[in-house]
C-alpha cells in the first residue's frame, strides 16, 4: 500500500472538460433517443427534446473548444498521437492484456505518466474520437440545427438524409462508447480508481 | 326551271337564313382582342379620386397562360356588366364596373371562405377579395407550383411568418418544405409531392423531361414503372425508376414537399386553429406522410400525379426531404441497436470473464505473497 505513488495526470481544465463533456454526451444521447424514437419514449415533448438537445450541443461544442485550446496551448496534444515505431507492438501487447492477461492478474503493460497517460489502444480510440468522430458529430449537428441556413453545405454532402445518417450512426456509436468507456474506467487498480482520479487529477502509480 | 321548284328553293334559303339568325346570340359577343385593343396598351391608366393612378394594362402574353384563358373564360365572362362596346365613345363601356363575382363559378370556394379569418377581417373594415390573394388576370394553375411559389404568391404577400413562429424549431426549413395551409387550414387533404432535381441541369425536371428521360409518355409511365400493377409505386419500383433515369444519363435526387390538395376547403383558414403538435408530424405512423405522389408537370401548368408508397420517403432516393422521427431510415435503427447491443455484450462478456477468473487471480496473488514474504 505504502509503495503507491500519486501522479498528477489530469490537470483542472482537462477534468472540467471531461465532466462537462460526459454529462453533455449523456444528455445528448437521452434527448437524441427521445427525438428519434418519439413513438416509443415520452421523457420530453419533441419541442422540449429538440431545444434541450440544441442547447447541450452548443455546450459540448464550447467544451470541445476548451479541450482543444488547452491541449494545443500547452503542447500536450501530442499525448494523443502514438509512436509509429512502437504503436503496433504496443497495441498487440494491450490487446493481449485486456483479452487474457487481465484475467490472470498480469500487470498492465502500459505505465501511465503525465506525458504518456494513454495506452496504445486508448491513443488509437481517442485520436479517432477527438479528431474525427466528435468533430463530425458536432458539424452534422450544427447542420441539422439549421437546415436552411446550411443548405449549401448539406447539398454538397448529398442532402439532409445523408447528414442525418452520419449524425445518427455516430449517436449510436457514442451511446455504445459511454457504456464501454464507463466499464473500462473500472479496470484500474481499484474499480473506482480512475473515476476518483478524474475528480482529483491524481492517479495512483503502482 | 319550273315555278314550283323555284318556290321550293326560295323556301329553303329562307329557312336557312331564319335558322342562322335563330341560333345566333342576341348580342354579338365581345372578343378578348377587342378589350386588348385598349387594355393591351401599357400606358392605359385611370385617375382615381385620391389622385392615384390605377393601371388598366393587361399583359396578354401572361393572360393567355392563365387558367381562365386556358379554360376558355373570356374578359366579359368575369366583367359581366359589360354587355356591349360603344366604340364611338372615348371609353366604350361604363367607367366604373362592378367587382368581379368569382363565386358565380367558384361556389364551393366562396362557401368555405365565408367563415375564414380572411373573410372575418371584414368586421375590422378590411376587405380581402379573392383577387387580393389570387391576383387579377394571371391566375395560374397551382397544381405544379412548389411550396415557395405557393407561399410567395399568397400568404407571404401580407403575412410575416417569422413574427409568430419563433417557437418553431427549424422555422425556415418548415417554411421551405411545408405549405402554410398544411397546418393552418383544417381538414384539408394533404400529401408529399416528389419532384426530381437534375444534378447537371441544376433545376427540377418537368414531367415531360422525366418522361423523355424514361423513354415513355404519360400513358406509358405507370405500365413502365408499376410492375406489380397495384397503381402504386413501391420502394423497389421507385428504385428501378431511378436506375432507368441513370441508364439514360439523368442523375439527380427527389425532393419532397408537404402540400395541400387544392380543394375548396383550403380557403377555410382560421385563427387559433393551427396545428402546433410536433408529434403529429414527426412520427413514423403520422397521417401527414400517408399520401405521397410523384408529380409529372405538363407545359400548360397542369400535372399528372402518381401514387407512391410512403416507404419511399425513408429511402436514400429522397434525400432532401426528412422529417425527424417521421421519415427516418429504419435500417439505421437496426444498425444502431447492433452497435449498442455489441457494446453491452463486450462489457458483460468481459465482466463475466473477470468474475469467473477471480479464483485464478487470488491464487496468483497468494503465491506471489508467499514468494515475497515467505509464508
Amino acid at each position: 500500500m505504502t509503495e503507491n505513488k500519486l501522479l498528477y495526470v489530469h490537470p483542472a481544465p482537462v477534468r472540467v472538460w471531461h465532466w462537462i463533456n460526459a454529462a453533455g454526451i449523456v444528455l445528448l444521447v437521452i434527448t437524441g433517443v427521445q427525438i428519434r424514437f418519439i413513438e416509443m419514449f415520452d421523457f420530453f415533448s419533441l419541442e422540449e427534446a429538440i431545444n434541450l438537445h440544441n442547447y447541450i450541443g452548443f455546450l459540448v461544442i464550447a467544451d470541445y473548444a476548451l479541450w482543444f485550446a488547452f491541449y494545443m496551448g500547452t503542447g500536450k496534444i501530442k499525448i494523443y498521437f502514438p509512436n509509429p515505431k512502437t504503436f503496433i507492438q504496443d497495441c498487440i501487447n494491450q490487446i493481449k492484456y485486456y483479452g487474457g492477461g487481465i484475467f490472470k492478474g498480469d500487470p498492465n503493460p502500459h505505465h501511465m505518466t503525465p506525458t504518456n497517460k494513454f495506452n496504445a489502444l486508448q491513443k488509437k480510440a481517442y485520436l479517432g474520437l477527438m479528431f474525427l468522430f466528435l468533430p463530425a458529430q458536432m458539424l452534422t449537428g450544427l447542420f441539422l440545427w439549421r437546415v436552411k441556413k446550411f443548405q449549401v453545405y448539406i447539398d454538397m454532402f448529398g442532402g439532409v438524409k445523408i447528414i442525418d445518417t452520419v449524425h445518427v450512426l455516430l449517436f449510436f456509436f457514442f451511446a455504445a462508447f459511454l457504456i464501454v468507456h464507463s466499464y473500462l474506467a473500472t479496470l484500474g487498480h481499484t474499480p473506482l480508481g480512475h473515476f476518483k482520479a478524474m475528480f482529483t487529477g491524481y492517479e495512483e502509480e503502482h | 326551271m319550273d315555278e314550283p321548284s323555284q318556290l321550293l328553293k326560295n323556301k329553303r334559303i329562307f329557312l336557312l337564313i331564319f335558322f342562322f339568325f335563330l341560333w345566333s346570340p342576341p348580342v354579338w359577343s365581345i372578343e378578348n382582342n377587342e378589350c386588348l385593343d385598349c387594355h393591351g396598351d401599357t400606358s392605359l391608366v385611370r385617375q382615381q379620386s385620391e389622385g392615384m393612378k390605377e393601371g388598366l394594362y393587361v399583359n396578354n402574353s401572361q393572360f393567355i397562360l392563365s387558367v381562365h384563358n386556358i379554360n376558355g373564360i373570356t374578359c366579359v365572362d368575369c366583367h359581366a356588366d359589360i354587355e356591349k362596346l360603344e366604340m364611338d365613345k372615348d371609353v366604350p363601356h361604363a367607367t366604373s364596373l362592378k367587382s368581379v363575382d368569382c363565386s358565380k363559378c367558384h361556389e364551393a370556394e366562396a362557401k368555405a371562405y365565408v367563415n375564414s379569418v380572411h373573410k372575418k377581417a371584414g368586421g375590422k373594415g378590411i376587405t380581402i377579395p379573392c383577387y387580393a390573394c389570387h391576383g387579377y388576370h394571371y391566375v395560374s394553375n397551382l397544381e405544379a407550383e412548389s411550396v415557395i411559389d405557393r407561399e410567395n404568391g399568397f400568404c407571404l404577400k401580407c403575412h410575416n411568418p417569422e413574427k409568430f413562429h419563433s417557437w418553431l424549431p427549424q422555422m425556415d426549413t418548415h417554411f421551405n418544405f411545408v405549405e402554410c395551409t398544411v397546418c393552418h387550414a383544417e381538414n384539408v387533404p394533404l400529401f408529399v409531392n416528389l419532384r426530381f432535381w437534375d444534378f447537371s441541369k441544376k433545376r427540377f425536371l418537368s414531367g415531360t423531361e422525366i418522361l423523355t428521360a424514361l423513354k415513355t409518355n404519360s400513358t406509358g409511365f405507370m405500365p413502365l414503372i408499376d410492375k406489380n400493377k397495384d397503381n402504386k409505386i413501391d420502394a423497389d419500383e421507385f428504385e428501378q425508376m431511378v436506375f432507368k433515369l441513370r441508364e439514360n444519363n439523368v442523375f439527380g435526387t427527389f425532393h419532397g414537399e408537404l402540400i395541400v390538395d387544392l380543394v375548396p376547403v383550403v380557403h377555410h383558414v382560421n385563427r387559433g386553429k393551427a396545428n402546433r403538435e410536433c408529434e403529429q408530424c414527426h412520427n413514423p405512423i403520422s397521417p401527414f406522410f400517408e399520401d405521397v405522389v410523384i408529380s409529372l408537370n405538363k407545359e400548360d401548368g397542369d400535372t399528372d400525379r402518381h401514387v407512391v408508397d410512403r416507404s419511399v420517403l425513408s429511402t436514400y432516393y429522397v434525400n432532401h426531404f426528412y422529417a425527424i422521427g417521421g421519415t427516418r431510415v429504419r435500417l439505421l435503427d437496426k444498425i444502431g441497436v447492433a452497435i449498442v447491443v455489441g457494446g453491452i455484450s463486450v462489457v458483460f462478456g468481459h465482466l463475466l470473464a473477470r468474475i469467473v477468473t477471480i479464483p485464478t487471480r487470488t491464487r496468483r496473488k497468494e503465491k506471489e505473497k508467499e514468494k515475497k514474504y515467505g509464508f
